[in-house]
């Protein structure tokens, strides 16, 4: 006897509950490192201020159980799910369900806004929202589910490059400082930036956001992208924007990029910038329902 | 330098600070963002009356902010209230705050064409990301106006008590730390 679906399929909702309350409360450990770090280096009195601050209120949100910033963002969801879990549909309507509920039980700030008549659902739900991720993941009957909360501020400054494939590589550490120096206080820096190299237009987006997901100090697998990475981060904290604009040594926290194979006539390069203030939080649930890990 | 303000604040006041200082206020501020500010400026040119409530907000502060707020009964609270990016007032900020004659903008990531010497305006900068601190300091909602915006849209009349400590980051001089 397999285990009853529909109470699979609450357990689902209710650990999604929590996790989405984790997004947006809790800053990850490796946030938290960083901070605690640059707050032992950092020498002018005004970047203390500002990280001190930071640091305080990353304890009271979670102390209080409260957004730690009011722009709770648009909700991200990346579902990997393993060919052999029993429930393979319905997780829109459960992300929904899910998402609508704790919008008025934390509460979070109502991110949805119809294009047209500028209308808010109030919900954080609607046309073609929140933005679900999925991935179908072979040999295995795990689920597992992560959320990002994408703020408007650092989404603003997103761009997507179609570089002439001649001079693409070349002029990529270039025209991504140039973006980030342009974006300045905007996005909350210290950023972390998200890079998706290659694909298509779309793809190379998707990756870019997706490669927020990684652990900060994390470096791709490929050793060419990882040597990319590093000197992006080097190129970007010669910039002096600083914690908020202020000016100072750090504006830029980590660089990740996915790569994608390209169409030989195109060379897309998706660039997502995400503020300081980087919140994540996932679950991983086996074929009963059992959890594996909470983050 | 350090200096703790009651609002409203004289305009005298303001004019000695320069960028560096550190300010902490206590009175009533109002936030603002986008629609709102659209709006303002759409009531001038439809000469159209602005609110009465507004004639008590004079010399206080513009707070770009789009809050969490949750209702409890009847009364509103603040569950986190930390700044929106300002450069999106930027067009329209000098008209605004003319109509509803504030010298204080409280935002994040500065404003490139505040016209801060002739309407003589500071602004203060809290670190974007900080609703949640933010909130311990705002102690109330005394009143909103234009609800119809939406929740975070819409101006909130905020009671706050030593609210800070507000970089200023743009002076009456034309002085800016912003790169």
């Amino acid at each position: 006897m397999g285990i009853n679906i529909e109470i699979l399929e609450e357990k689902i909702k209710l650990l999604l509950k929590h996790a989405i309350k984790r997004s947006v409360t809790l800053i990850p450990n490796d946030i938290q490192n960083f901070f605690e770090e640059l707050e032992k280096q950092e020498t002018n009195e005004i970047s203390k201020n500002q990280i001190n601050l930071i640091l305080e209120n990353f304890k009271y949100g979670k102390e209080k159980s409260i957004p730690l910033c009011q722009d709770t963002g648009i909700l991200n969801f990346y579902i990997k799910l393993g060919n052999q879990f029993p429930i393979i549909s319905n997780y829109s309507d459960i992300i929904n369900e899910a998402v609508k509920e704790v919008t008025d039980d934390i509460p979070l700030r109502s991110n949805s806004v119809d294009p047209i008549t500028n209308k808010n659902s109030g919900t954080n739900t609607g046309l073609n929202s929140p933005p679900i991720t999925l991935e179908i993941v072979d040999n295995s009957s795990d689920l597992e589910i992560s959320i990002l909360p994408k703020g408007g501020g650092a989404e603003n400054m997103s761009k997507l490059f179609m570089l002439n494939p001649i001079d693409g590589l070349e002029k990529l550490p270039r025209i991504i400082k140039d973006l980030v120096k342009e974006a300045g206080g905007k996005p909350c820096p210290p950023i972390i930036l998200g890079i998706g190299l290659g694909g298509d237009a779309s793809n190379s987006m998707k990756l870019a956001k997706k490669a927020l997901l990684r652990p900060i100090g994390s470096r791709n697998e490929r050793s060419d992208a990882a040597e990319l990475e590093v000197k992006i981060l080097n190129l970007l904290n010669e910039l002096d924007i600083g914690i908020m604009g202020l000016g100072g040594k750090i504006t830029c926290i980590d660089v990740h990029i996915e790569l994608a194979m390209r169409h030989p006539a195109s060379f897309p390069v998706g660039v997502i910038l995400q503020c300081y203030c980087h919140r994540i939080a996932s679950f991983k649930i086996n074929e009963k329902g059992e959890i594996l890990n909470e983050i | 330098m350090r200096y703790d303000f009651d609002l409203p604040v004289s305009t005298e006041d303001l004019m000695k600070l320069k960028t560096g200082d550190l300010i902490y206020i206590t009175g009533l501020i109002i936030t603002a963002r986008d629609l709102a500010h659209k709006r303002i400026l759409e009531y001038k040119k439809e000469n159209k009356n602005y609110p009465e409530s507004f004639e008590k907000i004079k010399n206080t502060a513009i707070y770009h902010c789009g809050p969490i707020i949750k209702k409890d009964d009847s009364n509103y609270k603040i569950v986190s209230a930390g700044p929106t990016t300002s450069a999106r007032m930027d067009s329209v900020e000098n008209e605004a705050a003319g109509i509803l004659d504030m010298h204080i903008i409280i935002g994040k990531g500065g404003m490139k064409n505040l016209d801060v010497k002739n309407q003589k305006i500071v602004y203060l900068a809290y670190p974007g990301g900080c609703g949640a601190i933010a909130s311990k300091m705002i102690t109330g909602v005394e009143h909103v106006e234009w609800l119809d915006l939406g929740s975070s849209e819409a101006i909130w009349f905020l009671k706050v008590k030593n609210f800070g400590p507000l970089i200023v980051t743009q002076d009456t001089t034309g002085k800016s730390v912003y790169k």
